[in-house]
């Protein structure tokens, strides 16, 4: 899978393997771009290597949050086209779809994004990402051993984390 | 009667600090320094919370009526259930079980360090047992209530506690003779 | 889909698990002495309370932003008024009044008549100088930091100093933007 250019993408969706899992790959960034968790459930083809493969991620967010706000009809007061926000500030997208998969993108006042990629055909999976910032915060930011804005290695997360997304239709 | 609450995650975040602080910046050399001091704080909290929940009751008369005290009426306070096993040896050591302890409900180890204990890197050893004793700082201070309430109630003892089942938390009293 | 109307201070304190205050009230009064007699100096020990209540409120802010449904912090007054009537009520079960904004709106004052650290407190003499909530000053720098509002956060009244009431004094310094963090050509 590419999110720019290349000529290898399938015309029809690649079938979902696993038993009705939808969720191919997770990750979560803070505020300042460190790639917290990167969860992968479903990804046949892995283009890029890991580091890259986040910095684009964290690219595409920051520039697309961008240009919303830039192309936000109802606002006179926009910044100019990549000038840095304040998380929150402006109006900011939430999933977009290509023919071969789907982004769902939620991101709190204090910076913090997830971002689920899963099947094309997946609902509306905005009150998901809440429920995974909820799992976040009880799992992660309330471990005893988790220090703030260190890459997350939490088993009671992960396996809450895989449980919910198994699920996801 | 219901008096004043707070939400938990003011104790949680106070107490996961002030274990961190010991630690990481003002003992972060002497973790002995960081363990016994973080004790000290448990100790002050235990004399006190005994202290007022035992204001209005007669005296026990011997140490497995305080312990069964601490068992029961202490720890419903505290973590609104009771302590699940209690045993002992009928020699002043007594074992107190609690399968489901609320402070280490979350607490998560890193699980890629299961695997590590295997490798023959010893950077690895060393982060594991480093995660594991940070691990162990957080027990310190719930010992500490322990014998801090204990000692209240005029019975000196020691207090350790194994946490190898999380959840799961055994605190081990052993009653000075 | 509508996104959902921030909750009230009631209805998320409501919610959460709660314990006994005497427990919390009586950790921070021992962590309190325990600091006094580790670090020796009273100023050192405001600045390791400070310290520590800011990395509190590094981790609670997103279980206050998860839990109240506040979505967005762009506004410094619409900020110190969910502090005072929703973060405040939701950890301590207390409320708080936002007084004597200035003219700028870029500081202001929050009044706790009611105060759950300091029950059963009293400053010994040789406690001068300390400021004993220090704590929940740091807390909401720390809070307020993680939603892009670096401020300054001090005690103006503190009834154990013998004022009338727990007053704090909130002032925005600057609002940090995200930066992109790469370089492009990393």
């Amino acid at each position: 899978m590419q999110f720019f250019g290349g000529s290898d993408i399938s015309p029809s969706p690649p079938v979902a393997t696993g038993s009705g899992s939808n969720g191919h790959m997770m990750y979560v960034f803070n505020r300042n771009g460190i790639c917290l968790l990167y969860r992968e459930w479903n990804r046949p083809l892995r283009t890029l290597s890991s580091q890259q493969d986040h910095k684009l991620m964290f690219g595409l967010l920051f520039s697309l949050k961008s240009f919303t706000a830039k192309m936000d009809p109802t606002s006179v007061d926009k910044g100019n086209l990549g000038v840095p926000q304040l998380p929150g500030q402006g109006c900011s997208f939430h999933s977009f779809r290509t023919n071969t998969f789907k982004l769902s993108f939620m991101e709190s006042p204090s910076g913090i994004k997830i971002i689920l990629v899963t099947n094309p055909k997946t609902g509306d999976l905005r009150e998901s990402l809440k429920y995974i910032y909820n799992l976040y915060v009880e799992y992660v930011v309330k471990n005893p051993l988790y220090s703030p804005g260190t890459p997350i290695k939490c088993e009671l997360f992960n396996t809450s984390l895989d449980q919910y997304v198994k699920n996801l239709a | 009667m219901v008096g004043r609450e707070v939400s938990e995650s003011c104790v949680d975040s106070m107490i996961i600090e002030m274990v961190s602080s010991y630690c990481d910046r003002f003992c972060s050399a002497k973790p002995e320094l960081a363990a016994r001091r973080i004790e000290a704080i448990g100790y002050q909290v235990g004399l006190q919370l005994s202290e007022r929940y035992t204001m209005e009751r007669p005296r026990f008369s011997d140490h497995l009526e305080a312990i069964k005290f601490i068992c029961k009426d202490f720890w419903s306070e505290l973590f609104k259930k009771q302590i699940d096993n209690l045993k002992t040896n009928h020699r002043g050591t007594f074992v107190l079980q609690d399968n489901r302890f609320r402070w280490l409900t979350r607490m998560s180890i890193d699980p890629s360090e299961t695997n590590a204990n295997t490798s023959d890197d010893p950077s690895v050893a060393t982060t594991e047992s480093k995660s594991a004793q940070s691990a162990s700082m957080h027990l310190y201070f719930p010992c500490g209530i322990i014998r801090g309430a204990l000692t209240n109630l005029g019975i000196p003892c020691a207090v350790s506690a194994d946490m190898s089942n999380l959840p799961a938390c055994s605190f081990v009293v052993r009653i000075k003779a | 889909m509508a996104p959902l109307a921030p909750r009230t201070g009631d209805a998320v304190f409501a919610n959460v698990e709660r314990v006994n205050a005497e427990l919390f009230t009586l950790t921070y009064g021992a962590i309190v002495r325990q600091l006094l007699t580790d670090l020796e100096e009273v100023e050192e020990v405001n600045k390791q309370l400070d310290q520590m209540g800011y990395n509190i409120g590094i981790r609670l802010i997103d279980e206050f932003l998860a839990k109240s449904n506040v979505s967005r912090c762009v506004d410094f007054k619409e900020t110190a008024d969910v502090i005072a009537k929703v973060g405040l009520k939701m950890f301590l079960g207390v409320t708080a009044s936002v007084t004597n904004w200035d003219v700028d709106g870029t500081s202001c004052s929050l009044v706790l008549e009611d105060n759950p650290l300091v029950d059963f407190v009293e400053l010994p003499d040789t406690c001068q100088g300390l400021y004993y909530c220090n704590i929940l000053s740091g807390v909401i720098r720390g809070a307020l930091e993680m939603v892009s509002m670096k401020t300054e956060v001090t005690w103006v009244r503190d009834m154990l100093r013998g004022d009338d009431a727990y007053e704090l004094r909130l002032k925005l310094l600057k609002q940090v933007p995200e930066e992109y963090p790469y370089k492009d050509d990393e």
